[in-house]
């Protein structure tokens, strides 16, 4: 796979996110929800007299957790199936480049731009909070921004599984929203329905957790904030005690990672072969 | 210069192309015809790679299973429904160009030569389906390609864009440029090709001269 060719795919999609209004009405939406949870945190945290930054950030976590996959998901699912129906990949497979080149480069861009919508609405959020409120945990703020873009990764990665398995907009669509409920509601109650149930243990409960990458990243950011264990809930209390802080910190984020890569893999396992109409 | 041996396509359980074989020498121009269904497309999504096949297709000597990239280098295609994403018209060509490595300077030439130099900043989304296929042809011209591989080229052209687009597809002609060209037009097929190749039910029919194509009548498909 040659990095040229790959880049020139990349920054074509990041032109073509750019002029989605899907993605742009997501990226707008995205900045305002931020300022307006930053200002809101802060305005509580007059009240209660906590830290303006961490307020903010777990604000800010919450809003990633239940936004950037949604967008993400529907933006890997437009991908490859948006352009499969439309016939533009025909058009550019005819070229001289490869199908990996094209997968890559098209996650790549998307990834780009997505990363460039969650840099300005949460550097803008971290700049009014930070000019307002003091700096507070910055670090913290910067772990946030890296856990999102993280996130997004994986989302996105499982967008364009759906995109390669599905093969249309409509259903991609479709897919991805299916995914979503999984992910941010399906997942939680299906954990806490089988733990009742089936009288699973804490074991259990974390190793299903493992499976969903937002519950991970929620952990994660969480893990990134507090320690305490009545915001952690059971399964970051379980992952604390059996690993500790740094090691379940590393185990979610691995697994983060090994999830993006899996799905990327998967989905390339459906693209390679496809036929292009 | 193009070299099919026993392509064999199978789609959804079906058989698309059944053993198709012919070649293309150097500088010649060849025509596939055939009812829908018979084939013609899928001929050339074999060669463009886009759809998985069994059998040897080469162009230019170079595998297009094996060696893609310079198989297709080779190429210029115009399919039958051209779309470019969102892109403008002049992005499109740009993008092209850097793909295949020739100098952006050309672009707003090879927008003129298809009478699109006015539309340049405009998205291809927007072009009627005309104006796509021009914005296609210019693509597919930007590199000046030795073999052409032309999908129903003038389907979606009004009366003036047929005639612009084969009075540039019979320089290319001239000019030593391969035509490999799927249509149903009989005065597109008179004029440009030197041979027919008749697909029926995905398998080859004897050669036919071009003049004989106005005699030919459309056939029930195999299924």
């Amino acid at each position: 796979m040659r990095a040229r060719e790959t880049l020139l795919v990349a920054a074509r999609e990041v032109r073509e996110a750019m002029r989605s209004r899907w993605f742009v009405l997501s990226a707008a939406s995205f900045l305002v929800l931020s300022l307006g949870l930053s200002l809101f945190g802060l305005a509580g945290a007059q009240r209660s007299g906590l830290a303006g930054f961490d307020r903010t950030t777990a604000g800010l976590l919450n809003l990633a957790l239940l936004f950037v996959p949604l967008v993400t998901l529907s933006l890997g699912g437009l991908g490859l199936a948006g352009e499969l129906e439309d016939g533009s990949l025909a058009v550019l497979l005819a070229q001289p480049i490869t199908r990996a080149e094209v997968y890559v480069g098209k996650y790549v861009g998307l990834l780009g731009a997505m990363a460039t919508s969650i840099f300005t609405g949460f550097g803008l959020a971290g700049l009014v909070v930070g000019a307002l409120a003091g700096g507070g945990n910055a670090l913290v703020f910067l772990q946030l921004v890296g856990l999102t873009v993280l996130l997004a990764a994986v989302t996105l990665a499982v967008g364009t599984l759906l995109s390669a398995a599905l093969g249309s907009r409509a259903k991609a669509v479709g897919g991805a929203f299916a995914a979503w409920l999984a992910l941010v509601y399906g997942s939680d109650l299906g954990t806490i329905g089988l733990a009742a149930a089936r009288s699973l243990t804490p074991g259990q409960v974390f190793a299903l957790a493992l499976l969903n990458p937002v519950e991970q990243a929620r952990v994660l950011g969480t893990l990134a904030l507090t320690g305490r264990p009545d915001v952690l809930g059971v399964v970051g209390i379980f992952g604390q005690d059996l690993l500790g802080t740094n090691g379940l910190s590393l185990l979610l984020a691995a697994t983060l990672a090994a999830s993006a890569a899996g799905a990327l893999a998967g989905g390339w396992a459906l693209f390679r072969k496809a036929v292009v109409p | 210069m193009i070299e099919a041996r026993e392509l064999v396509l199978t789609l959804g359980g079906r058989r698309v192309l059944d053993g198709v074989s012919f070649s293309v020498a150097r500088g010649e121009a060849v025509a596939l015809v055939g009812p829908n269904g018979s084939g013609k497309t899928s001929v050339l999504r074999c060669l463009l790679g886009l759809v998985p096949y069994c059998g040897q297709a080469r162009i230019d000597g170079h595998d297009c299973a094996l060696e893609p990239i310079a198989a297709r280098a080779c190429v210029g295609y115009l399919p039958q429904r051209s779309c470019f994403a969102d892109s403008t018209a002049e992005e499109a060509l740009r993008f092209v160009a850097r793909v295949r490595r020739v100098n952006p300077a050309r672009v707003p030439l090879a927008l003129q030569q298809v009478g699109l130099q006015s539309c340049a900043r405009q998205r291809a989304r927007t072009f009627s389906g005309g104006m796509q296929q021009r914005l296609s042809l210019a693509a597919a011209l930007l590199a000046d390609p030795p073999v052409l591989l032309l999908d129903e080229p003038t389907a979606s052209l009004d009366r003036g864009g047929q005639e612009d687009f084969l009075r540039i597809a019979s320089e290319l002609r001239q000019g030593g440029h391969t035509l490999l060209l799927s249509s149903h037009r009989a005065e597109e097929i008179d004029r440009l090709a030197d041979r027919v190749l008749e697909l029926d039910g995905g398998r080859l029919e004897p050669d036919r001269r071009p003049e004989r194509i106005v005699a030919l009548r459309p056939k029930k498909v195999a299924s």
